[in-house]
């Protein structure tokens, strides 16, 4: 019954990753190619639930962890920081801020960006998403794609040491960029902005129909979207419907300057990063899938299979296979043991098996139990 | 049927019923059963000697109930089997090559699965049939003979210039099968076990022993031509000893060796050779041991490899 429960519990967990790859995918995607605000706003809450799971899942896996006392276990050699990496930061920097700021209408994150100004908080945000790349390798250790647990270990390693690389590298990289002050895409955006509320405060007409006119012309190719002055429209680039259908709250930038509202449009910058993103998504599972593909089984080929059939011929008195030797591999360290296995050890085991006859059975005294007690 | 009968009877059926044993031929079902009766004895004794299956019993009483049962429930299986192998698998024709004789099909297979059948009611005979059985019934001889007739190397001239068999392939197939069939025979002759009979502790018999057989075995076998009686027992010398052994006898010692322990649909683990291919090749290299003749070995070692069996 334990076990049973154990198992669903896994193939949830399992699911819950495979839905979580799609939705990550597609939370991107959807940036990229301008899908509804209504959509994405629903892959944002699918995606704040997952990074709810996820954090339910590490913490309870942690709980049970600590009560076995295998903390460390779990921690280092079960890849616990695996589980760590891909939820509570998530939770904490990317969906539940983004969250609360939709349910709040925007006042929890400038609540928030008091102490860390907003314009940090969504960088953060766009940072930590990688982090949900990760979650490739808690996939990764669920499938039992070989019956070794040496070729297991060993092409989970791999797996986990560079993809964790890979992400560390981007996260620390993208961060650095961003505590420095380095030049970037947000960066150049925002000075442009700045520049062209600089331009429309200083310049602009102060008469309401030679500004609408002026600001049609000036804003032709900028991302200006709305101006207002106490209150009024002067200029407006799309109508409300538009706005209303595929704006969200991070897919303009509000800058109140001297009595004038300006909204700019920021949703390239969002592309931009969700292009980074799947680029690297598409990077990292197919990395993946090379390793599982191709790696792991040349893995088991060379190295874990032979030693598998010479192991059975050892233990097994009928076992007399041969491990198969091809032919480029030979001189490897392990084809050669096996070629000792095969002109050494079975002819010999052969002839001790003509002089006495083998008397191990493949029936176990287990096997025969039921039916002794059934009787 | 007394209620012990029935008791081991029951009992053996459930064993032979495990899944441990799926994949196995008749024959090695019973010998993995007496092997697990063997080896846990002990144990076996302990329960089965309680009220509920044979009080009262010591273990000799209550193997040897089991081992009756197990034989009873074998046979059951396995000689009509036998019977259809011999009786729609073989064609002794080929006897017409050897002496002329007027034959009936029915009355000579008829004869000759009486014979086997006295050669499965032996103790330690029966187990050798193994590699007879296996190797009509999954084609061995066939498969291995049809290849070599193709190839035209070794084992062809062997049995075509050096033998003189002046017959057809089919013919020398079944010349072959007969002598596997037969090989077995000189159990008969022997004592339980195989160790006290003039063996060199590799099962291969001594030539003068095989010779007195072959004059007892040509007396019941009076149907069949002398040299298909040597040619089955002495499948069970040594070609080292006797380099003028018959290419038939030499074949049939390898294709019973390969068939004895033969599973059918084996699953070959992933960076293991197959089955055939394995045994031939620690055959070869045991050639001396065993002795097979190397040279057959090697051939029917290529033949395997290049048809993946």
């Amino acid at each position: 019954m334990r076990n049973r429960t154990k198992s669903v519990l896994e193939s949830i967990v399992i699911a819950a990753i495979l839905l979580v790859l799609a939705q990550t995918f597609l939370e991107d995607f959807a940036v990229l190619i301008g899908w509804s605000w209504n959509i994405r706003k629903i892959l944002l809450f699918t995606g704040f639930f997952f990074d709810l799971f996820f954090t339910g899942e590490f913490l309870a896996r942690l709980y049970t962890s600590v009560y076995n006392g295998r903390s460390a276990r779990y921690f280092f050699a079960e890849r616990g920081w695996v589980d760590l990496l891909a939820s509570i930061p998530l939770l904490l920097l990317s969906s539940g801020p983004a969250v609360l700021a939709l349910l709040t209408g925007g006042a929890a994150v400038f609540a928030l960006g008091g102490m860390l100004n907003v314009l940090k908080v969504v960088k953060a945000v766009r940072i930590a998403r990688i982090l949900r790349l990760l979650r490739v390798l808690k996939l990764f250790k669920q499938i039992k794609y070989t019956n070794s647990i040496m070729a297991q270990r060993h092409v989970a390693k791999i797996t986990a040491m560079t993809v964790s690389l890979f992400v560390m590298l981007l996260f620390g990289g993208s961060l650095v960029v961003s505590m420095l002050g380095l030049p970037s895409v947000d960066q150049v955006i925002a000075d442009r902005h700045s520049q062209t509320v600089e331009r429309i405060v200083s310049e602009m007409p102060a008469e309401s129909r030679e500004a609408r006119n002026w600001l049609a012309e000036m804003t032709d190719s900028s991302d200006l979207l709305l101006v207002k002055r106490d209150g009024t429209t002067l200029f407006s680039r799309f109508d409300n419907r538009y706005y209303t259908e595929l704006f969200g709250p991070s897919d303009y930038q509000y800058i109140p300057r001297e009595g004038y509202d300006f909204f700019f449009d920021m949703r390239t910058l969002g592309a931009i990063q969700s292009k980074d993103n799947l680029i690297f998504f598409v990077i990292i599972v197919v990395f993946v899938l090379f390793l599982l593909i191709y790696y792991s089984p040349h893995f088991a080929l060379t190295v874990t299979d032979p030693i598998q059939v010479m192991r059975k011929g050892i233990e097994d008195d009928s076992y007399n296979l041969e491990v198969r030797i091809p032919g480029r591999y030979e001189d490897d360290d392990v084809y050669r043991l096996a070629d000792a296995y095969n002109r050494v050890f079975l002819p010999m085991k052969d002839r001790s098996r003509g002089t006495t006859e083998a008397r191990s059975s493949l029936l176990d005294f287990d096997d025969v139990k039921g039916l002794l007690d059934g009787e | 049927m007394n209620a012990d009968q029935d008791k081991a009877s029951l009992f053996v059926k459930r064993l032979l019923q495990n899944p441990s044993l799926k994949n196995l031929t008749p024959l090695l079902r019973e010998e993995q059963i007496l092997q697990f009766l063997f080896v846990n004895s002990r144990q076996l004794h302990a329960t089965l000697s309680s009220a509920s299956f044979f009080p009262g019993m010591n273990w000799e009483q209550i193997s040897g109930l089991l081992t009756q049962a197990l034989h009873n429930e074998v046979d059951n299986q396995l000689m009509p089997e036998i019977e259809g192998l011999i009786r729609d698998g073989l064609d002794f024709s080929f006897i017409q090559f050897l002496r002329e004789q007027a034959l009936s099909q029915d009355k000579v297979k008829e004869k000759f699965y009486s014979f086997v059948a006295s050669i499965h009611e032996h103790r330690e005979a029966r187990r050798e049939l193994s590699g007879a059985y296996n190797a009509a019934k999954f084609h061995f001889v066939d498969r291995y003979i049809d290849e070599a007739f193709d190839r035209n190397e070794y084992v062809h001239f062997e049995l075509t210039k050096v033998q003189r068999l002046k017959m057809g392939k089919e013919h020398i197939k079944n010349y072959i099968a007969v002598s596997l069939f037969l090989k077995p025979a000189i159990l008969l002759l022997t004592a339980p076990n195989r160790q006290s009979s003039g063996t060199g502790g590799n099962g291969t018999l001594q030539l003068q022993f095989i010779e007195k057989a072959v004059a007892v075995i040509k007396e019941k076998l009076a149907f069949l031509p002398e040299q298909v009686i040597r040619s089955g027992l002495f499948a069970n010398g040594s070609f080292q000893e006797h380099r003028s052994m018959d290419a038939t006898s030499r074949i049939a010692a390898v294709l019973s060796g390969l068939c004895k322990n033969y599973r059918p649909n084996m699953e070959i683990d992933r960076g293991a050779d197959t089955a055939e291919k394995s045994w031939l090749n620690v055959a070869r290299r045991n050639y001396k041991f065993y002795g097979y003749d190397v040279k057959l070995l090697d051939e029917f070692y290529k033949i395997a490899a290049e048809n993946g069996w």
